[in-house]
């Protein structure tokens, strides 16, 4: 645990503070009167969930967004950012969660690259030895001759957060900067983070919602939870189960599901499965579970943990690395996507635009999305277009779709009713199992709720449903079986009575099953 | 855009009537005829008389009639060639290279029964002849499939690849019928031997059948994209290839397919031109000229966006005004390229006429509020 410089001192004056900043946008409050201040040469966390106003707070320092009420000070002076070049010439660098590099040019040209000394004649042989003596100053070993494209990740961040210096930057936000990175590398930033710090009078502000990042590396913590500053407390001082109660809350009401009276007969079993992402690497490990006729199973996790990969294998649009998942009885791992729909597995995605749904096309033409293979549907060798428009405007009023015909085109759709719309083409077939991914996310309440009651519709049905989400409150009330996913492997599944909301968030965040247990 | 107190900005149309359609594609014509008559203005020409001469000849001259329909149905066939991919969102640009495949195809089967100069035939006229179009329309699936298979297997650039196709055919072809090319004319003329009189396409009504094809073509794509299963996944994937691998189906099969049937139809427009058209019989020695011709079917399937019946009047106008304008030109001896020049300023008013019925133009005044200079406030330090 570092200790910090001024731990016990009187509190000097922060070198960057926001107070009572306030932003709203259409619907959404994202900041309510925060306060944050950040000491000089320390790393301050900002932890907290997807939606609670990281990335906001973290705009508004770098001048992104402006705040509709209150103000920025840098040494106890009021500062306004207009853009990140009023942030950058107060010396307040940002490294952000993607690489923001040109891969075809060199580390050092990619270092200077927008400078303002270099803005009219670019002479690298000039600004070469600055660089070098920067790197040495720092105890970087970036070749500097190197092409971006040809480094590992870690490495690309270092170049980033080194472009940050060579601007001046006294001050650096870093915005999940161990999303991309592997675990060695991950110790490798996280030491050089606390010897900048150290050794060079560098204050870091770390953006995260990774509970053993900010435990290992952090000097203070700002919690922040639904746009507010829940806690506000030094690391040395905190314990990861106090964060965890503070980032998710306590107060949450819970409306469990309906329970069924037995269990039904098996439908999916998986075992020891794993996965890759699009970039090769290991995004899902070993997970395995069985689930049966009437059950919900509840993947409950922060976006990134591996979710996509587990829907899309489900699904057959990934394929598995190793394992097999068995429906019915039988092995459909390495089926193909149409496989997965003919024998009755339905797949709710989470990019409900982009994936579940084509924008130009009417309504009527995406329901033919899940049923341009069935033989139902056709007729002499056409689709049968009457029994499409059928089918549209069941699902149009079974599932309260607000669309002014079944020929309007899908765009036209708010996102709630396309919501609607997807989901109650995929139950339309009466699939025995639904993968339902992200279902509720983005939706207004009443949206959120009967999609809700949709799912536990199906279930009375006797599907199974693998449902995966953010949303504790919603997995919580609705699962049988609460899996926690973080970082491609499931730290337990729980039977719901077991599942109680510090265990389940805990494990989200990265805590092994053994230490919950242990506790 | 700001104009003075107005702010003016191209928004999308929401509403789009059907008869919009129709009326922004005749104003298109219009204009480009507009523009032309500076052309002719600056050669000295009378407007009236040079646009009867275009026009007349184009649709009323039996012969210049005659010429067109044959134009329409190549640029027609063309037009399909590139039609069919883009429904699946997929640039074939290879026209040219498959056209000139499914003329060499086509010869290749004379060739190959040797029947080019003697008079006996080894087998029925009828079926040398049905080898002929299927041979042209399987080169050009071939030579489309190629490119087909490096875009779904390898994600290759399909654009780039029928570019590059399209070089290498037109050498094959130059070394086909060029002197001492197993093609060549027994008089070596730089063009390809004759087909004997018994190999010439049947003529329905002075017209190649291959018009049949041309017009059947039409309506069977229009209803294979609006009707079928197969039609749905084309243009689903078209639209969105993540939607479709969702929806169970599958790119690699898809782009392939797309490509043979796109390659197919530039063969059978290859065939068409070489094998099929009174008084040619023979790949000539500017076939070159012909395969740049079919770049219009490019346009014409731009223009009718996508709908195979939608292009036909368009190819029918591009076939006739090329025509018409080149025989003004030599009857009113006017300025060499006026023909392009005309084809060029339809293209450029139909893209123009294209905007216009997505978008429309919105004058805005500006509120006084707005002009007015917010003041500014430097942060101190």
């Amino acid at each position: 645990m570092p200790k910090p410089l001024h731990a016990d001192g009187p509190s000097a004056e922060p070198i960057l503070a926001a107070r009572a900043l306030t932003k709203r946008f259409p619907g959404v409050l994202a900041l309510d009167h925060v306060d944050v201040e950040v000491q000089e040469r320390e790393i301050h966390a900002i932890l907290g969930q997807n939606g609670a106003g990281k990335t906001t707070l973290m705009n508004i320092l770098f001048g992104l967004v402006q705040p509709d009420e209150g103000a920025l000070f840098l040494r106890g002076h009021q500062v306004e950012f207009r853009s990140p070049h009023d942030a950058l010439a107060h010396g307040i660098g940002m490294v952000h969660q993607t690489r923001r590099l040109v891969s075809a040019h060199t580390v050092l040209e990619n270092i200077v690259l927008g400078h303002p000394r270099v803005r009219g004649v670019l002479n690298l042989r000039r600004v070469a030895p600055e660089v070098e003596v920067l790197c040495n100053k720092y105890g970087f070993t970036v070749d500097l001759a190197a092409r971006v494209w040809q480094l590992p990740e870690g490495e690309r961040q270092w170049v980033e957060i080194l472009k940050a210096l060579y601007r001046g930057a006294q001050a650096l936000i870093l915005d999940e900067p161990t999303s991309t990175l592997t675990p060695p590398e991950v110790t490798t930033l996280l030491a050089g983070l606390q010897a900048l710090v150290r050794d060079q009078g560098v204050t870091i502000l770390l953006v995260t919602h990774k509970l053993p990042i900010v435990m290992a590396a952090s000097h203070r913590v700002t919690v922040l939870r639904s746009g507010k500053v829940v806690a506000r407390v030094r690391t040395a001082d905190a314990t990861e189960d106090m964060l965890v109660r503070h980032m998710i809350g306590r107060d949450i009401a819970v409306r469990t599901g309906k329970r069924s009276g037995e269990p039904g007969l098996p439908v999916l079993q998986v075992d020891r499965l794993s996965a890759v992402n699009d970039k090769g690497q290991l995004a899902l490990q070993d997970i395995s579970f069985s689930l049966r006729e009437g059950e919900i199973l509840g993947v409950a996790g922060v976006t990134g943990n591996g979710q996509d990969e587990l829907a899309q294998v489900l699904a057959g649009l990934r394929d598995a690395v190793s394992g097999t998942v068995r429906f019915d009885g039988r092995d459909v791992t390495g089926l193909s996507p149409l496989a997965h729909w003919r024998v009755g597995i339905g797949y709710v995605p989470a990019e409900r635009v982009e994936v579940a749904s084509i924008a130009a096309f009417s309504l009527v033409e995406n329901t033919a999305l899940n049923y341009h293979f069935d033989p139902a549907f056709a007729r002499r060798g056409l689709l049968d277009d009457a029994r499409l428009e059928q089918l549209t405007r069941n699902i149009l009023s079974g599932y309260d779709v607000k669309a002014p015909t079944a020929r309007t085109r899908a765009q036209h759709l708010s996102g709630g009713n396309l919501q609607k719309l997807i989901l109650g083409r995929v139950l339309s077939r009466k699939p025995r199992l639904l993968i339902a991914h992200l279902p509720t996310q983005g939706l207004d309440v009443e949206a959120a709720a009967f999609v809700r009651a949709a799912l536990l519709d199906a279930k009375a049905d006797g599907a199974a449903i693998v449902l995966i989400s953010e949303d504790l409150d919603e997995i919580l009330s609705l699962a049988d079986w609460v899996a926690p996913i973080y970082e491609g492997r499931f730290g337990a599944v729980l039977p719901r009575a077991e599942a109680d909301i510090e265990t389940v968030g805990a494990m989200m965040a990265g805590w092994s099953a053994k230490e919950v247990r242990v506790q | 855009m700001r104009l003075g107190r107005y702010d003016v900005t191209l928004e999308p149309r929401t509403t789009r009537p059907a008869f919009y359609s129709s009326l922004t594609a005749a104003g298109a014509i219009l204009l480009a005829l507009a523009l032309a008559s500076v052309l002719f203005l600056s050669a000295q020409t009378p407007l009236l008389e040079a646009y009867r001469a275009i026009f007349s000849y184009a649709f009323f001259n039996p012969n210049g009639l005659l010429a067109t329909i044959h134009r329409s149905i190549y640029l027609l066939l063309c037009t399909y060639a590139f039609l069919v991919p883009l429904r699946a969102g997929l640039w074939n640009i290879g026209l040219p290279g498959q056209v000139y495949a499914g003329g060499v195809a086509a010869f290749a089967i004379p060739f190959v029964f040797r029947t080019q100069e003697a008079q006996t035939l080894s087998l029925p006229p009828v079926l040398l002849i049905l080898l002929m179009v299927a041979s042209a329309a399987a080169a050009g699936a071939v030579v489309g499939g190629f490119a087909g298979i490096l875009r779904a297997r390898f994600q290759v650039s399909e654009i780039l690849v029928t570019m590059m196709l399209n070089s290498i055919l037109f050498w094959l072809v130059a070394y086909m019928i060029k002197e001492g090319g197993p093609f060549m004319s027994p008089r070596g003329e730089g063009e390809s031997f004759a087909l004997p009189p018994a190999l010439h396409a049947p003529l329905l009504w002075g017209v190649p059948f291959t018009a049949v094809l041309a017009l059947g073509a039409a309506v069977f794509l229009d209803i294979l994209f609006a009707k079928t299963p197969l039609g749905y996944r084309i243009r689903a994937f078209g639209q969105s290839p993540a939607a479709a691998r969702y929806g169970g189906i599958i790119p690699l099969a898809l782009s392939l397919l797309v490509f043979l049937l796109g390659g197919g139809f530039a063969g059978l427009a290859g065939y068409h031109y070489f094998a099929a058209l009174p008084g040619v019989y023979k790949i000539s020695g500017n076939y070159g000229y012909y395969g740049d011709l079919s770049f219009y079917g490019i346009i014409s399937a731009l223009i009718a966006r996508g709908s195979s019946l939608g292009a036909v009047p368009i190819a029918v106008l591009f076939a006739g005004l090329s025509l018409g304008a080149r025989f003004a030109q030599g009857e009113l001896r006017l300025p060499f390229g006026v023909d392009y020049a005309l084809l060029g300023l339809l293209m450029m008013t139909f893209v123009a006429s294209h905007v216009l019925y997505q978008f429309r133009v919105a004058w805005r005044r500006v509120p006084s509020l707005a002009l007015r200079h917010a003041p500014t406030q430097l942060p101190p330090g």
